[in-house]
């Protein structure tokens, strides 16, 4: 209606979301920089909602971005844009944002900061205040062992420009990234039994095993969405097996609800099967996988039968049959879908093992419509010098558990420091994109370690739990406001895709890249100057020139790594392999790939060509070839071709002899000891994901909040019929180290005897207007078991009591 | 023009991201009354297993409309393209067309002191020449298919020519133009997602029906001013 003056300039000034049809809306100028890089303007960018970095173009009017839309472009996110993705804007214009750099004034994680300027701040990491220490007393004190500085990140674009920084100029060996708590276990299984992780070709497969992987909710990947345009007898037979009748199942051809922890008798009794009626591919078993003998007898010997299988799993004895069956009769077109997430139980490792074994069996390795590896165009990488140090000590967690890499245990290595048992004192925490507060088991004991420390900075862009419990918060910009490292992502259909920056930084906020250099600025002669103290090599290298020469040449001076700009290094990058041409087209449509113009095609507005079918990257080089036009030729026979894989042997291997001395089982074997069902009356607490929002970092975004408010218990209906719990009723989750209320959810769509309910609510930072205490925090439950072989967060071991309050 | 839209909805996985894009195009205000277009979950128990059928819905873009007859202002109004227009200026906010829509599709819109529903984002890209909505655009599973009825050539109806269909509470005569595609492959939940008395269509069968219902209506569509 038409109102008087007056009113429509209140409903103008008030919320600045509405957009009057197609025209501008007033924005508070409390919002807007004073001048925009950009007026009128549509920019390619990369979502950074999560980690799968959908190309998107971001339009602005008025410096203002007011919408994003899917890039057609990028044949990885295959044109769409999740709901995560559309909400990007308000994770950009969200009030509770950091915005400048803070220092803490009152007591750690009282949320008692003072504003300060950049430099006010790295002052502070340098020399310290009255209520923690800085670098420079720490490091000296310790004697330079630069490794008693911590740090870890989350996934993220500046995730190797922070591991730069941290770990090859700073020094520092020990680093903990998501790995540990994401899918290490699970790359770490495939790629030591197939020789890499690969991905499974869901545009061709015709029979596909999805355990526990929830594609339509758990961090919607582009990748696999093709899957749900092939389900329901269109060409993909899906079988699901989950305790929850999740989205995914809701695609399935059959839901098999398995009991918790006990999905690699599953596939044990599937690989008894296959071996035992020999339905698998004998020419590419031959061919391709070692030790398929040693494999086979103890397969047969174990006598892991279907129905020893159903005892342990409750899945039927005969659907294990059928599902063994059918699995071969669809290969090389079948696939046991590897997985995306953080180990579940103790035996994951050899789960994961299983899995890659009893696909390969079929042969759907590097072929159609099986595990593909595909090709990645080349880029050559942005290097720094690294300086040597002889003072920097081994990472403290390379003994907890048989198998620690660069990226540690995040559990090994927290526990170690709360339990005060490691080697040498780590008094420094540096955490950027993280938020270890939410998303490690036992937030007590990640409280604890932080509590310890004595200088905590983070680098984030909202406050979450863990920036709560900084010395020193440093704002980063979010990802609309910067150009992050160009990056090439390979597969079937590889390219190369570029964020641009859309806006300038908003507040006092600043890029990862400008935030290192700055801080280079302050530390890096400080730093050497420690160094000098005590490194013995650092003084020899300086008695036959001099300090000012190793310091300049040797690469103690930071500041050598970013005299570029980030554009720049990208510019050359992209340049020096594949032209000014290309350049052009990553600043302005954001993809490139070679032939790009001759292969992209839109078929119709739903529908797009990236690549011709006879020029995706289907099988790797190195192997026998075949003329792959010849339709009569038996896709059997195809994928029967010796590869050349990854692996040692180059074959796919069942037994891996160096996991005899690690104490590690060499081949997958179902260990009766290293599982447990809940006692009577208790539950197994199991989390996972939801697609309205990413982990912990969405749950203050109000859109987001608009499509899923808050997170529930799932509950089995009729156990909840029994306690007296109704839809919506507060009930308690308790387990042995925490303790939260939750409404509850009673459903028919989970199985008894156990409880479910979404990571990423539960926050208890004030920062936080809407996140904070909005449903409950699962790993404030969850306890910190972990699976040994690679000290991977075993997340689903935990048991819980249920009642109503 | 004539523009409708066809559903393939058995590839929906209720992400939620048409709902999240709709709001971000249209500026449609935050609250779970205040949709635009929305996604249905219905759950069932059969024989004990769980079942759920989803629904991707909004306005219907009805031919033969009772949200227009029964608006004192001509606030609602046919439109070319038979679009379903709102002019916000002229609403009284007498919520008659929220009655007499048999969809719910109608909101109240408090920024505008207006009711609201989708426009097939006609604000944003219709009247540029693009013929896609936000929330076909942004669909990961490309669900939705908005097109030209009146175009034999469009992938719409080429798709409409494919696929049986149906279309919701057909028995209120509003000649809807929101197409469900019936599940071709899968039976069962063709069978499940849909109630036993709904009729299946063919474009054969359907396009007399908007013949006749454009014919009747045709003369009332008005020139868009925004």
């Amino acid at each position: 209606m038409k109102v008087e003056i007056s009113r429509r300039k209140f409903l103008q000034g008030s919320v600045a979301l509405s957009v009057l049809g197609g025209s501008l809306a007033s924005v508070p100028t409390l919002w807007a920089k004073e001048k925009p890089s950009s007026n009128n303007n549509i920019v390619a960018t990369l979502c950074e909602m999560c980690v799968n970095k959908c190309a998107a173009f971001a339009y602005v009017e008025n410096g203002i971005v007011k919408k994003l839309n899917p890039n057609p472009l990028f044949p990885k996110s295959k044109n769409m844009l999740c709901a995560r993705g559309d909400a990007g804007i308000h994770a950009l214009y969200d009030p509770d944002r950091l915005k400048y750099p803070m220092i803490r004034i009152g007591e750690k994680g009282s949320g008692e900061f003072k504003r300060a300027t950049w430099d006010e701040a790295y002052e502070a990491i340098l020399h310290g205040t009255d209520k923690f220490q800085g670098l420079k007393q720490i490091l000296d004190e310790e004697e330079n062992n630069r490794s008693t500085i911590g740090f870890c990140a989350g996934e993220g674009m500046g995730e190797h420009t922070y591991k730069q920084f941290m770990g090859d100029l700073l020094g520092s060996k020990n680093f903990i990234n998501h790995s540990s708590i994401c899918l290490q276990t699970t790359i770490a299984g495939y790629t030591l039994t197939l020789g890499a992780y690969g991905t499974t070709d869901l545009e061709n497969a015709n029979y596909v095993i999805m355990a526990g992987a929830n594609r339509a909710e758990a961090i919607l990947t582009p990748d696999t969405m093709d899957m749900f345009k092939r389900t329901r007898g269109r060409g993909l037979k899906l079988i699901v097996l989950d305790p929850r009748y999740t989205n995914t199942a809701i695609h399935a051809d059959k839901w098999l609800g398995i009991k918790v922890g006990t999905d690699l008798a599953f596939v044990l009794a599937l690989t008894y099967v296959v071996i035992k009626e020999v339905l698998y591919n004998k020419d590419f078993v031959e061919k391709n996988v070692d030790h398929f003998e040693t494999y086979k007898k103890h397969i047969l010997e174990n006598n892991y039968t279907p129905e020893w299988a159903e005892k342990i799993t409750g899945v039927d004895a005969h659907e294990i049959t059928k599902i063994a069956r059918d699995f071969m009769a669809n290969a090389p077109r079948s696939v046991y879908y590897q997985g995306r997430r953080t180990a579940w139980s103790k035996q994951d490792f050899q789960l994961r093992r299983a899995q890659a074994i009893f696909t390969a069996l079929g042969g759907g390795i590097d072929v159609k419509g099986g595990i593909v590896f595909g090709k990645k165009l080349y880029l050559h990488s942005h290097t720094v010098e690294a300086p040597r140090y002889t003072t920097n000590k081994r990472r403290i967690d390379r003994k907890e558990a048989s198998i620690v890499g660069k990226n540690g245990t995040w559990i090994g290595f927290r526990n170690m420091i709360v339990e005060d048992r490691t080697p040498y004192p780590v008094r420094a925490f540096f955490s950027y994109k993280q938020n270890p507060m939410q998303s490690v088991p036992n937030v007590a004991k990640t409280k604890t370690m932080l509590e310890k420390m004595d200088l905590v900075v983070t680098i984030d862009t909202m406050p979450s739990d863990t920036v709560m419990m900084s010395d020193v918060i440093l704002p980063e910009c979010t990802y609309f406001e910067r150009e992050d490292p160009v990056k090439s992502f390979g597969g079937t259909q590889p390219a190369i895709v570029l964020r641009n920056k859309v806006i300038d930084p908003m507040y006092e906020t600043k890029a990862v890249f400008d935030i290192l250099k700055g801080l280079s600025e302050k530390i890096s002669r400080p730093m050497f100057d420690i160094a000098v103290k005590y490194d013995e090599h650092i003084q020899e290298e300086i008695e036959d020139s001099s300090e000012e020469d190793v310091y300049e040449d040797d690469g103690y001076n930071f500041n050598l790594a970013y005299e570029s700009t980030q554009e720049e290094i990208n510019e050359e990058i992209i340049t020096s392999t594949y032209g000014e041409e290309a350049y052009e087209t990553l600043k302005e449509k954001g993809v490139f790939y070679p032939n790009m113009d001759k292969y992209f095609k839109k078929i119709t507005e739903n529908e797009y060509q990236y690549y011709p079918e006879d020029k995706k990257y289907y099988t790797t080089p190195g192997g026998e070839k075949i003329d792959v036009q010849d339709t009569c030729i038996d896709e059997k026979a195809i994928a029967a071709l010796k590869k050349n894989l990854g692996t040692r042997s180059g074959r796919v291997e069942c037994y891996l002899s160096s996991m005899i001395r690690k104490k590690v089982d060499p081949m997958p074997v179902w260990r009766d000891e290293l599982y447990s069902e809940a006692p009577k009356g208790m539950f197994k607490f199991i989390t996972g994901r939801d697609a309205k929002h990413t982990q912990n970092s969405t749950t203050n975004n109000i859109m987001l909040l608009d499509v899923m408010k808050e997170n529930y218990l799932w509950i089995n209906k009729a156990q909840a019929d029994e306690k007296g719990i109704s839809y919506g009723d507060w009930v308690s989750v308790k387990s042995s180290i925490g303790e939260v209320q939750i409404k509850a959810y009673p459903t028919i769509k989970i199985i008894p005897d156990v409880v479910f309910y979404v990571h990423g609510f539960g926050s208890e930072s004030t920062g936080l207007t809407f996140g904070y205490r909005n449903g409950a925090s699962d790993n404030l439950i969850i306890e910190d078991t972990v699976e040994t072989v690679f000290g991977s967060a075993a997340m689903h071991e935990t048991v819980v009591d249920v009642r109503k309050v | 023009m004539n523009y409708a839209m066809s559903l393939d909805y058995q590839s929906c996985i209720d992400c939620k991201a048409c709902e999240v894009a709709c709001k971000e195009e249209n500026g449609v205000q935050l609250g779970a009354d205040k949709q635009r277009i929305w996604v249905t979950q219905i759950e069932k128990s059969i024989f004990g297993q769980p079942f759920v059928a989803l629904h991707p819905s909004q306005c219907n873009h009805c031919l033969d409309a009772p949200c227009v007859d029964v608006c004192p202002t001509g606030s609602s109004y046919f439109a070319e393209g038979g679009i379903v227009m709102t002019d916000k200026d002229l609403c009284i906010l007498c919520k008659g067309c929220m009655e007499a829509c048999p969809y719910d599709a109608r909101f109240v819109d408090d920024t505008h002191v207006a009711v609201d529903k989708c426009s097939f984002c006609y604000e944003t890209r219709l009247v540029h020449g693009e013929v896609t909505t936000a929330c076909q655009a942004t669909c990961p599973t490309k669900v939705r298919l908005l097109g030209d009825i009146d175009d034999e050539e469009s992938d719409l109806v080429k798709m409409l020519k494919e696929r049986k269909f149906y279309v919701l509470k057909e028995e209120e005569k509003t000649v809807p133009k929101l197409f469900y595609l019936l599940p071709e492959h899968d039976d069962y939940y063709a069978m499940n997602s849909v109630d036993p008395s709904t009729t299946i269509y063919t474009w054969d069968t359907f396009k007399p029906i908007v013949e006749k219902a454009k014919a009747k209506r045709k003369p009332q569509w008005k020139k868009i001013i925004l």
